[in-house]
């Protein structure tokens, strides 16, 4: 079987929201995006959702059923919203990994738990998540938050998080989907591509990055297409659970 | 979503409380990490406790097997939340516990044990000769309040249990329950005695 992303001579290509870029590129265009608006990220989260981001995690949390001494990587972990919890939650005995593959938002992460006072049982890890550098079988939890759509090669990383976690352990997808209602949907629609464009030029002075992430929420698989992802790559169990009308979804499988 | 806004504004207002009380953080430090799994039979609805050493997280699912469960109706919980003795109502009837039942025994005697220093959270916002004077004018109408009320119960009490004889007082009950007692005693030694002599009058019965 050929890859179709590689059927031509020409370098494949992938989507940077709407456009199309070559694969080589996207990851270069992700981090130009994230070293914009590290420093106001979760001012804009905030902002964008209306503080629902928190409840969200808060339910991931609550779905990751993770326990004391456990061991917990937080892929695309950024500003530390999870991993902060999950330290808490896993203790002295326990380990907690932020991942990011963009030092801008791993820096910002760092400095905010520090400054929180988490430490002793936290790391940090520039990593990609497609090639997550981490031994097999070492996790019990995996999450990634917002992340996955911004990956260049999502089977490549859904593969990689199923090797580093331990069997029986849990990955939990937290990232935006579709909407269940066509009413809704239209209303969403405006508001991400008119009003959000416009609250990151006020706030950050960078319309484009979160038109991007308007044009990247809509080209992320649906919430079917990615358990189906998910069952494809090796994940027993694979269920997910609207929230906001479908706004955001959380996948959870359990590497057998 | 609505539950988990409902369950994330408690646990904010909890955790608030908890920190005014010096020793109830480091004391749910030493619960960290266990899940305390509360099931409200009537109406149905469940909650999971975590502690650490920053409060109580609440939630309202937790995707791993709870430590302890508490099973119970409503009123019970809320008995449990408002009474000051909470090991009491634990070992009520229609209370069943699973699993570590320490743990909810020891959740249950530092939330009993709390002493809010209420002056200090007010020293915080009006200054500590502000928090001084509003505490001193406050401390002795408050203390007055108490005594007042304390006194007040145990003089209804008298009366009507002593003097209009409405009620009957506990000392009263208490030996009324004790007669009853013996009487069960002895009712059940009589009936195994009539037992036995029957048997005894008529071996072939089948026991």
């Amino acid at each position: 079987m050929t890859d179709p992303r590689k059927a031509h001579d020409a370098e494949p290509t992938t989507h940077f929201g709407y456009k199309h870029v070559p694969e080589s590129q996207k990851a270069q265009k992700v981090a130009e995006v994230f070293h914009s608006v590290a420093a106001k990220y979760d001012l804009m989260n905030d902002l964008m959702s209306g503080g629902i981001h928190r409840l969200w995690k808060r339910f991931t949390i609550e779905l990751s059923g993770v326990r004391h001494g456990n061991r917990v990587l937080d892929i695309a972990g950024g500003t530390g919203d999870l991993t902060r919890q999950f330290s808490r939650i896993v203790g002295p005995s326990g380990e907690v990994v932020l991942a990011d593959i963009n030092a801008s938002m791993l820096k910002v992460g760092r400095d905010k738990l520090l400054d929180k006072g988490v430490a002793g049982n936290v790391r940090f890890v520039q990593a990609d998540a497609e090639k997550l550098p981490f031994p097999d079988n070492h996790f019990d939890v995996v999450t990634i938050a917002f992340g996955l759509r911004n990956v260049t090669h999502k089977e490549d990383a859904i593969a990689s998080m199923l090797r580093v976690l331990k069997p029986g352990g849990r990955l939990l997808v937290l990232e935006f989907s579709k909407p269940t209602n066509a009413l809704f949907s239209k209303a969403y629609d405006a508001y991400s591509f008119s009003l959000l464009p416009m609250m990151g030029k006020l706030i950050t002075n960078d319309a484009d990055s979160y038109r991007y992430l308007a044009e990247s929420i809509r080209m992320h698989p649906d919430q079917e297409t990615l358990k189906g992802m998910m069952e494809t790559a090796g994940f027993e169990r694979v269920s997910y659970h609207n929230m906001t009308g479908g706004i955001v979804a959380l996948h959870r499988g359990i590497k057998p | 979503m609505l539950r988990a806004a409902l369950l994330a504004g408690a646990e904010r207002g909890i955790n608030r409380v908890l920190r005014l009380d010096p020793t109830a953080l480091p004391r749910l430090a030493r619960l960290s990490g266990r899940i305390i799994e509360i099931d409200c039979t009537a109406p149905a609805w469940r909650l999971f406790l975590l502690a650490d050493d920053e409060g109580l997280r609440l939630a309202s699912s937790w995707g791993a097997e709870a430590d302890c469960r508490l099973r119970a109706p409503a009123t019970s919980l809320l008995r449990l939340a408002l009474s000051r003795d909470k090991t009491a109502v634990l070992h009520g009837p229609d209370v069943e516990i699973d699993g570590d039942s320490g743990l909810l025994t020891s959740l249950a005697e530092i939330l009993q044990d709390l002493e809010l220093d209420w002056e200090y959270e007010i020293s915080r916002w009006l200054g500590p000769v502000g928090a001084q004077l509003l505490g001193s004018s406050l401390r002795n109408p408050l203390h007055w309040l108490r005594e007042s009320a304390d006194s007040l119960r145990q003089d209804l009490a008298d009366y009507l249990g002593e003097e209009a004889r409405a009620l009957v007082g506990q000392a009263e009950a208490q030996a009324r329950f004790d007669e009853l007692d013996d009487m069960k005693l002895a009712l059940d030694r009589l009936e195994a005695r009539i037992e036995r002599l029957a048997l005894n009058l008529n071996p072939d019965r089948p026991e």
